[in-house]
């Protein structure tokens, strides 16, 4: 099997086949775990995207004894049935790179002097570039790393812009990049068990609303607002769901954030057997500063402005509009007034 | 004449407001309604027809009904005279 492979193709060559539902809560699931005995191990990570995370070790070699004994403590923290991989270099890409060039459960360590060498035989594929960017480069007979690092960093730029300049930045093992430990949380989350699946929006906003009431009465939120929220379902085939809000002001108003998770409800695929709701990130600030006087003329119509303007960028241009009246002594009702769309 | 209320008008152009929309009506032998969209009918309140611009190629020949649904709602109807379609619309 291969990945992108036909699903007519693979079972033709394997009948036996067993097909597999996405679960993408379980498997976010199992991340944060695999996060957590990390940090309970001593290391700030920074995850990156499921399946890459970043940790700097220097606050922590001395505490296992050295760099090779403190990345054998983070394959250890990470657990055997993830197939982990380390790198460990002075900049991020490096590290990246000696990662994928690692066997499973092994450590590659590439030093600072030798990371332009190491980097030369590796493929353009290790780089953060759209695939059309990587495919031009192909193109032009630019396949390693190394090969792109020996052009002119100015013909680079010309050529195919400022993500170009930094992937020839990044493949000349130039760019250092600071590793931004998340903040440590806990976890506030709730799920709801439903006896059978249930498919009735009226009854999943009901479960809703019951697991919203419960995570903003637990003691741990200290009050705080919620600036992000996950909700995610266990669905009825096997299969998991999950979608993750951020809300652009931070709000523990129970109704707004019924009203932000609502509509996500609908995109729900199939029927549903559990219901969760995690608060990702909460807002370090307590209460909420009011207006001291209320705004009016030239303030208000600014905020109205805005609002619309957050209104049309949601639902598409043509969203907003005024009435008319063109003919409001009309005897046809749809003849008195119009809907022009404003784009003030 | 009614106008299709399905037809889309392009995107960022004025559109009419309160356009009528085709409704599922059955009706009493009299031609008053006793059923809109599967919802039986209370009352009638009001009746009154609309005829208009007979003079032109959109003639306007409707009957209106005002009613209150079984779930306490209240409706418009029309019977379009030319299409012999029934429509519900804010009156």
């Amino acid at each position: 099997m291969q990945p992108g492979m036909r699903l007519g193709e693979a079972l033709s060559l394997c009948p036996d086949l067993a097909l597999v539902e996405q679960d993408p809560a379980t498997a976010e699931h199992e991340w944060e775990q695999l996060l957590k005995r990390l940090e309970d191990s001593g290391f700030a990570v920074e995850a990156a995207a499921v399946g890459c995370v970043y940790f700097e070790t220097r606050g922590i070699e001395r505490l296992y004894g050295g760099l090779e004994p403190a990345l054998k403590r983070a394959l250890a923290a990470v657990g055997a049935a993830w197939d982990a991989r380390v790198g460990a270099a002075e900049r991020r890409f490096a590290a990246l790179a000696a990662a994928h060039v690692a066997r499973s459960g092994q450590t590659v360590i590439v030093s600072d002097r030798k990371t332009r060498d190491f980097l030369a035989p590796l493929p353009l594929t290790l780089l953060p570039v759209d695939p059309e960017r990587r495919e031009e480069l192909e193109e032009l007979g630019v396949r390693r790393l190394g090969q792109l690092a020996g052009l002119p960093g100015a013909a680079v730029a010309e050529r195919l812009g400022p993500d170009g300049r930094r992937a020839w930045s990044l493949a000349r093992g130039e760019q250092r990049g600071k590793v931004r430990a998340r903040k440590v949380t806990n976890e506030l989350a709730e799920t709801l068990e439903f006896p059978e699946a249930v498919a009735n929006e009226l009854t999943l906003r009901r479960a809703l609303g019951a697991l919203l009431d419960r995570l903003l009465s637990r003691p741990e939120r200290r009050d705080r607002a919620v600036r992000k929220l996950a909700l995610s379902a266990k669905l009825v085939g096997g299969g998991s769901w999950r979608r993750t809000i951020t809300l652009r002001d931070a709000t523990a108003d129970r109704d707004r954030l019924r009203v932000a998770l609502g509509s996500k409800l609908a995109e729900l695929p199939a029927p549903v057997t559990r219901l969760g709701l995690e608060l990702v990130e909460l807002a370090q600030s307590v209460g909420r500063q009011l207006e001291l006087v209320q705004p009016e003329g030239l303030e208000l119509r600014a905020h109205l402005s805005e609002g619309l303007k957050q209104v049309r960028a949601g639902a598409g241009s043509g969203a907003v509009c005024s009435v008319v009246e063109v003919a409001p002594w009309s005897r046809i009702p749809e003849q008195r007034a119009l809907l022009v769309p404003r784009d003030d | 004449m009614v106008a299709n209320p399905r037809a889309e008008s392009a995107a960022g152009s004025a559109r009419r407001l309160n356009s009528p929309a085709v409704a599922l009506v059955e009706t009493h032998f009299d031609g008053s309604p006793c059923a809109v969209n599967r919802q039986q009918v209370a009352l009638v309140r009001e009746e009154w027809r609309v005829v208009d611009r007979w003079w032109t190629e959109q003639p306007v020949d409707r009957r209106y009904f005002d009613v209150v649904l079984a779930s306490g709602e209240n409706a418009v109807v029309f019977l379009d005279g030319e299409a012999q379609c029934w429509f519900s619309q804010r009156a």
